[in-house]
Order: C-alpha cells, then structure tokens, then sequence
C-alpha cells in the first residue's frame, strides 16, 4: 500500500488506518441509520405536486351549465361549471382551453381562449365564446346542437398568449378581429379585477355596430377601470363615435402611448393585413405577439393548388394498429379524428407539440408558418400531425390520445 | 379494446437518461423490451421546448465525462459505441464565479478546464497552492481509479483494494470539507473549489469525497460539453437507437403499478392495460415506486426504513428563468458561459439559507448557451437560463392564483442581481420568458417535490455507500429503480450509467433464471 502511496506522493495529514476501517465501515454505518428509522408506510403525497396538479390537471370534466346567445354576432358563450363544483383551474388571462368532444363516431378538440376573469374559477367557471364557422365542424356542432347540461371534456389552461411584466411593456395595444376578442376580454376582466396590473388599450375590428361582440362587457369594464379602453373600428359601416375601415398603423399610432407591446389575434386575414402594420410600424419582435390560429388549407400553396388525393395511413399507437386514408387537403390530425381514432390535440396549430408523432414511412407538407418544430425533430421525421398534410402514404406512430373518460 | 397485450422480458417505465439507454442495452443483448412514457416525449430532463423562434432546453447545463475526439470520456464513448453522432459542442471554462471569499475579500474569478490551466490560474489567484493543487488532482486520479473496481456492480476484495487504491479507501468515508482541510488547501482554494457543490445539491459538510472526485474532476480536466440542439438531441438520437434495435417505445403511456405473481413481477398495469412481463426497471423516484406502484406486501420492512431515514430529503427542486433575448451576448457583455453568482462562499451556510426560501437565497446561476455554441438561437439573439434553487418552504403552500405573480418576483430578483454583481443588463431585451418551478417539474415529471436528483446523496446515504449496498437495496425480485435516486447519483453522465449498470444486472438476472449461465453463453 505504501508503495502505491509513494507513487503518487499524495500524503494525507492525520488520517490513519482508521480512515481505512470507516471505510470498510460504511455499509455498516448506512445499515445502521436505516435499522434506526421507523417501519412505517412510505409516504407519497407531497404539496408541491399535488399543486402542479391542481393548477395543470390534464383534463377537467364540466358541464354547459348555461348558454348565452350572441344576437347578430353569430356566436354562443358557453358557460362551464366542473361537473364536481370544484374550482376550475386557474388560468392566466389569455390561455385557451382545448375542449374535446364526441360527435358522431369522432372525438375532436378544438381550442377556445377563454373569455371570463380568471376569478370565476374559484366557483368552478369558465367562459368561452365560439363564433359561426361556415362549412366548420365543431363550431357548428357547438352553435346548433350543443345544449344546456351537456357534459364536455376541458384541458388545463394552455398557451402563452398572457401579459409577462418581465417580457412586455406596461403599455399593451391589443388588435382583435371578430372571435378574437375573447382572450382580451378576459384580459380586461384580470384588469378590473386586480389580477393583472398593465393598461390595455383594445383596438376591436367588426363589421357592423350590430355585430359587435361583448359591448355590453366591455362598456361596463372600461367605466369600472381606465386601464382599459376600447375602440371599435367597424370594416362596413360609418358611424358616430366609432372608427371606420380597416386597422392601419396610423390608427395604431393614434392610441398607442409612446411604449407598448402589440398583441394580435383574430382570422387568418387579420394576421395577414397585419404584417404590413406591423412592418411600418417598425417594431421589434420582442414587441409584437401573436395568438395562434390554426391551420387551414390555404396556408399551404401546394395543397391549395393540386387536386385532392387521397392516401392510405397506417396509424400505429401503443399496440394498436389502424388503417384509414387521409386527404391531401386535410391534416393527419384530421384523418386521425374522421377515422375515429383518439390522437392527442391541443392547439392544433403546430405550436403546443402535444401531438408530435414520428413518420415511419412517408412525406407529408408543413406550412412554414405552423413549423414550430424541434430542430432535432425535423431532421428525424418527427411531425406535428395537426399542420401536416399528407404529400404519399404514410405510416405514423402516434402517443395515446388524452381518454375521454379519465 | 380486447386486443391482447403483447409481452416482454422487460418494460422499463419511464424513458428519462437512464430508463433509455437501460432499455438500449437490454435490446443490445437481446431482450424484448417495451418502454412506456407517461410524456409524450423522450428524456425527461433532457428534452427542450419552443417558444417563438427559439428552442429552450429545459435542464442541462454542461454534460461531464464527454472529453474530446481525442481523448474521449466515458460518455462520449456510450454514444460513438451506440453510433449515434451527436453535435457536442465544448465549453470552454469551467465556470465564473462572483460573490465574496470567506475572508470577506471581493471574489470574481474564471476557472478554466483542464488540470494544467486550472492549476495555473490557482496559482495566481491563491500563490502558493501549485503543489497542493496537483497533489488533489493526484488523489481524484487514485480515487477514480478506486471506484471504478467499486462500482461495476460485482463483488469486491478489500485487500485487493487496500493494496491498490489505499488513499481512496482513507478518504472514502470522508466528507470535502474534512479532505480539503486534511489537504491543507488555504481557505480562498477551498471557496472556490466548493463552487460545484449546487451540481450535487449537498453542501461540502455532507458531500462524500469521493462523489465531488468523481463527478467534479470529470468537468474541470475533461471540460464539459453540450449537444448543439439541446438535449433533446440526445433524447431523440437515443429514441431512434432503440426503435432501430427493434423496441417499442409509447408515450403518453402511464404505468399504474407493478403485478407481482409468488412475490415475483410478473407485469405492469398501464393505461392501455396489463402487460406480462419478467422484469421491469423503474425509471421512477423509489419513494412513488415502493409506496405507490408496489402492492404493501411486497415492500420490505428495510425498504420503507430506507426511506424513512432518508425523511424525504430529495435533493434540488430546481428554479429556473428561461430567457431568450433579442440582442446578443456581446452586445449584453456576456462573455463567461456560466457565471456562479454565490451568496457566500461557505457552501454549508449557502445550502441552510437557500432551505429557508427565496427571501434568504442569494445564490444562482447564469448560463449563456451562445458562448459555446453561436447558433443556440437565430443571429442578434441570445438564449440565458438563470438557476436557482426552490425550497418547499415557499413552494408548499404557494396558492395557484398566486403563483404566477410570485415566480415573477422571485425571476426579476434574480435578474436585478445579475445587474448587480455583474452588470449583465437583460431587462428591456426578453423577447421570450419561461419561469420554471419546482411545480413546473412536479408537472412534467411527477418527481417529488419536482426535485430532479432524487434522494440527497450525503453523509450516510451518499453514493459511495449506496454502492457498497447494491445488493442489499434491491429485494423486490423482477423490480428495480433506475435514475437519479440510484447509485450513481444526479447529473445526465450518471443516468446514463445508472441506466447501463442496471441493465447489466437485469441481463445477469434474467440470464440466471433461464438457467444459461453468461460464460455458457459467450
Ligand atoms: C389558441 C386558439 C384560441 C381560439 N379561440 C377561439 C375563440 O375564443 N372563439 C372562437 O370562436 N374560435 C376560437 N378559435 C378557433 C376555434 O378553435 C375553431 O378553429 C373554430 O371554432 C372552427 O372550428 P371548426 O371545426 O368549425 O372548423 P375547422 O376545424 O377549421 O374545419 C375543418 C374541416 O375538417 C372537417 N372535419 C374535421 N374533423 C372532421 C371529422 N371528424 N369528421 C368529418 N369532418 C371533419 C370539417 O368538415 C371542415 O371541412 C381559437 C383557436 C386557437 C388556435
Ligand atoms: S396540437 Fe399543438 S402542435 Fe399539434
């Protein structure tokens, strides 16, 4: 032993053999502290988790408690109540929900930014308002068969379409087109009730004065707080008090303070019109948020431009196997539903990755703006099924979708 | 929805580090293998998301063990055998640190990697220290050497080991703090040197030698390395191998329990069903394994002592604020890929002050992904990570309406320190914010208290002893416990091997009940 310690030259002040026998000792020692501990059952509830479960459940289950009709909006609130009474997760205003239901033999998800104060969870309610989608599936369902009473399926709040202190200014111009209005509703709610603390100045696109969705609301929010002001700017139709046309950066410039953060959402037009604004505008990135919109056909030029084939998909998921077939017009995601198949969805528009499959055979086309794809995942043929449109036959392994019933 | 299951010689549940690459040295060898993810994702801790034009990665901060092309490390070597090419990018030092030495004299410092420069560089900061220095790199060498014959899971010959590693053997019971003092290294050498104690989460009093030998030297001679596309490219690549080998892997797939049969495993119960099994590798911490996924009667009383003593002391629940910001590291004056910004330099009183919460912690960690690798986030940009620790003491009773509100507070304390002490400005530049909390773990991996390195490895329970008990803290037959928890300690290189030494086990397990003996095989 001492030759090796020679070797190294490495000599230790005052240890001794008995370093070498404490050493030896230590199973014995650890032996020792775990004989001391009491026999008793292992403990697995812990605060902290069961926190993160409350304010991320995977699924809550509700119940249309009541519908409200928005006349000459074309749209529904839905008012959902936890089936239990328990409170509803909390949200940051702003989130969507993806709310999934059964319709026919297909289970679908589509996502709802939520429309009320996040204070209302505490009673176990959200709101959230769902706009005519001509030729649209669920919005549809929603609109003419959904009744009061009627159980749907929620996830936990999802997105991060939110004011973040950290990240945007005090100051928030918010541009909403139709529908869009909903995750700045909720918003200025959080700002009447002390929830959120910045000033939000909504800048609404509508057709008509008629067509105008959440007046009453907003008009009873802008006088309780002046954090919040609203302009309606109205498309088809010259009116008093009201803008008139579409919204440009002047319009912009007019009622924005000299610092603010840009938070759009609304259609797919809106998001189009608005890059030219945005760019005249001349803000930084950093600036200008977007909610995200989905996906639709005409995103992808190629799908847009070919006529519709269809191809075989093979869907392997856990030890099932299926076979259906897939339109080049329509996503993976989509076949998946048509065929019945319970795929995992959440945003449904690239961005979330909570349905990010692996192609094991095939090529499919994604609409560069919905790529919000892992670098590695792109060289490995990993997609995100609700953007991708099938350009062959495919075979694709795909996660458990989230059950209906759990 | 009567599709009969197939099964498997083992399900390993849980595709983190080690649950993945035990389930690709299990199909190596020929075994069926299934392995099931609650995620919808590979890796666990090593994994990234997007946020806007950037991708984040979620928890690594530097791999060890990895060393160069030319002189590889053992976990390079585990990927090159696998033929997994991965983009590893070196970091160049080993950390910046700032705070105060324990004498009260102002500390800002950066350790590079490699023994020679980092001996050096003592050298000027504490003259003097040159020959003691290389007298501790000496002895980590001794030491290494040691534990290897220690820990491949076999037995061992204490004589043999007393004639071959002595050192090892006298400092093996040893905490940092009584080797470093025996060692004589002036106090400024011990500062800084405890610096990687938060990689271990124990603090020098309670940190056994030989783990800090082990774990450390590994990063300041080797150099640390990180994959160029997170670490999620290390998750997927691994995916790939194991599919490419012939084995199933499905996600969103929670495993409930484990089916015993004669006090034997014989299946796991998932949310598709049961699945009949001859083992299964738990890549679970062993507190939810033994007390939530096992029937009561197959839990030994040693086993619920064994966590009993351990009184749910896990090691780090980690607090993390993402940045990605709109200008670049020059342009921030980021020139250091970590800075460890310590409340003081006695790691003890750090660790008690960090336990008492947020108000009280003043140590993080800054880490610039752009210094090592440009093109971690598109050109003009940068991506940051500020890390902390979390206590339970705010995290326990933290309502969910107020939680947003306060990881807010606790993410701009630690950036306006970062202004503070080293004049890194980052506010009016966030172009994406992603605040991670031990909530935020408890999420994603369902650990306790979302901690991310299982049970503290110190005093009684530290690595070396776990080692030493390899065959005494496994009774269930058919079950074992693999990750963070386990032998090897946290960290991704130790989960790795985690992940491998168990395996080999299981392959001699298995091998032993089929009744073909390994040597009749080979
Ligand atoms: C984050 C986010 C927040 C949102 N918030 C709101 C909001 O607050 N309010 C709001 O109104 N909207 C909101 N939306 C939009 C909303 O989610 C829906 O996109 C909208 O309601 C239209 O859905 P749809 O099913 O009617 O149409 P689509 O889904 O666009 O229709 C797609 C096509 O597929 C067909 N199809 C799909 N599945 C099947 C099937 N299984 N069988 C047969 N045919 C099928 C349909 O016939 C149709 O041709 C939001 C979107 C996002 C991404
Ligand atoms: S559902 Fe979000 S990416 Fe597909």
């Amino acid at each position: 032993m001492s030759g090796k310690l020679a070797k190294l030259k490495v000599k230790i002040r005052n240890f001794s053999l008995k370093d070498m026998l404490d050493f030896k000792n230590l199973p014995l020692r650890r032996d020792k502290a775990i004989a001391a501990a009491e026999d008793k059952d292992i403990n697995t509830s812990f605060p902290i988790n069961s926190n993160a479960a409350r304010l991320h459940p995977s699924v809550q289950k509700m119940v249309v408690s009541r519908i409200i009709e928005r006349d000459g909006c074309s749209a529904r609130t839905l008012v959902l109540k936890k089936e239990d009474n328990s409170p509803a997760a909390w949200f940051r205003a702003g989130q969507y929900v993806s709310v999934k239901m059964k319709i026919g033999s297909s289970y679908v998800t589509r996502p709802y930014s939520i429309s009320s104060s996040p204070k209302l969870t505490k009673d176990g309610r959200i709101f959230i308002t769902v706009k005519e989608n001509p030729g649209g599936f669920v919005a549809d369902f929603i609109l003419t068969e959904l009744k009061e009473g009627d159980s749907v399926l929620v996830s936990g709040p999802e997105g991060n379409f939110y004011h973040d202190r950290l990240r945007d200014s005090r100051n928030v111009v918010a541009v909403a087109g139709g529908s869009g209005i909903t995750p700045f509703l909720s918003m200025a709610y959080a700002i009447r009730d002390g929830i959120e603390d910045f000033n939000l100045t909504i800048l609404f696109g509508s057709r008509t004065e008629k067509s105008i969705l959440f007046r009453n609301e907003l008009d009873s929010i802008t006088e309780e707080t002046d954090k919040v002001r609203v302009v309606h700017v109205l498309s088809d139709e010259e009116a008093p008090l009201f803008e008139h046309g579409f919204i440009t950066a002047d319009l912009i410039r007019k009622y924005a303070p000299s610092d603010y953060s840009l938070f759009i959402c609304g259609p797919e037009g809106l998001y189009r019109h608005m890059e030219d604004v945005v760019k005249e505008l001349g803000l930084p990135k950093r600036l200008v948020r977007r909610e995200i919109i989905g996906v639709s056909g005409r995103m992808v030029s190629s799908v847009s431009d070919t006529p519709e084939e269809s191809y075989r998909l093979s869907v392997i998921q856990g030890p099932y196997r299926y076979e259906t077939t897939a339109s080049s017009k329509e996503t993976l995601l989509v076949a998946m539903e048509r065929a019945g198949i319970l795929a995992p969805a959440k945003c449904r528009s690239g961005e979330c990755g909570w349905c990010r499959s692996k192609i094991l055979s095939g090529t499919v086309c994604i609409p560069p703006q919905n790529d919000f794809r892992r670098n590695m995942d792109k060289q490995t043929e990993h997609i995100h099924p609700c953007v991708s449109f099938p350009t062959s036959d495919i075979v694709l392994e795909v996660p458990r979708g989230d059950t209906p019933d759990a | 929805m009567d599709l009969v299951l197939p099964e498997f010689d083992v399900v390993v549940v849980g595709a983190g580090n080690a649950g993945l690459m035990a389930a690709i040295k299990l199909l190596q060898a020929g075994k069926k293998v299934l392995v099931v993810e609650q995620h919808n994702l590979p890796g666990g801790c090593a994994s990234s998301y997007i946020r806007g034009r950037f991708e984040i990665d979620p928890s690594l901060h530097e791999l060890a063990s990895v060393g160069s092309t030319a002189k590889p490390g053992s976990i390079r070597r585990m990927f090159d055998e696998l033929g997994l090419d991965i983009n590893w990018v070196p970091v160049k030092d080993c950390f910046r640190a700032v705070g105060k030495y324990s004498d009260g004299s102002p500390m800002d410092i950066t350790i590079p990697s490699g023994k020679e420069e980092l001996i050096e560089v003592m050298e000027k900061e504490v003259p003097g220290t040159r020959k003691k220095m290389e007298k501790l790199f000496r002895l980590f060498d001794e030491v290494n050497a040691g534990l290897a014959y220690f820990s491949d899971g076999t037995n061992y010959n204490i004589r043999y080991a007393i004639k071959h590693y002595s050192n090892m053997l006298i400092v093996g019971s040893h905490s940092c703090k009584i080797v470093f003092k025996a060692l004589r290294l002036p106090q400024k050498c011990i500062d800084i040197m405890s610096t990687y104690w938060s990689y271990l989460g124990v603090d020098m009093g309670r940190m056994s030698f030989l783990h800090y030998a082990m774990m450390v030297s590994s990063y300041m001679t080797e150099g640390a390395y990180i994959p160029a596309f997170t670490s999620h490219e290390l998750s997927v690549a691994l995916e790939d191998k194991l599919r490419s080998l012939g084995g199933q892997i499905w996600f969103n797939c929670k495993a409930m329990s484990f089916l015993f049969d004669n006090a034997r495993l014989s299946g796991v119960r998932t949310v598709y069903g049961d699945i009949k099994c001859k083992y299964a590798l738990a890549n679970v911490n062993e507190d939810i394994v033994y007390g939530r996924m096992v029937p009561k009667e197959i839990v030994t009383p040693r086993l619920r002592r064994l966590s009993n003593a351990r009184k749910q002391k896990y090691g780090a629940r980690m607090f993390t604020v993402h940045l990605a910001l709109d200008v670049s590291r020059e342009a921030l004056g980021i020139n250091d890929y970590s800075i460890f910004m310590l409340g003081t330099a006695d790691s003890e009183t750090e660790y008690r002050n960090i336990m008492k919460g947020f108000d009280s912690n003043n140590f993080s960690i800054l880490v610039c992904y752009n210094v090592a690798n440009p093109s971690a986030s598109p050109e003009g940009t940068c991506i940051c990570s500020i890390t902390t620790f979390g206590s339970p003491v705010d995290w326990d009773n933290l309502k969910p309406e107020d939680y947003a509100a306060f990881k807010t507070k606790c993410a701009q304390k630690l950036m306006t320190r970062l202004k503070e002490q080293t004049g890194i400005d980052l506010f009016g530049h966030v172009e994406e914010i992603a605040i991670a909390t031990p909530w935020t773990f408890a999420r994603y991996l369902g650990t306790p208290e979302g901690c991310v390195y299982g049970h503290e490895t110190a005093d009684w329970d530290d690595i070396i002893s776990r080692n030493l008990q390899l065959g005494k803290d496994y009774p269930v037959k058919g079950l074992k416990p693999i990750g963070a928890g386990g032998p090897r300690g946290d960290g991704y290189s130790s989960a790795y091997q985690c992940g491998e030494l168990m395996a080999q086990m299981v392959i001699r397990e298995l091998e032993e009940m089929d009744g073909t003996s390994s040597e009749a095989r080979s």
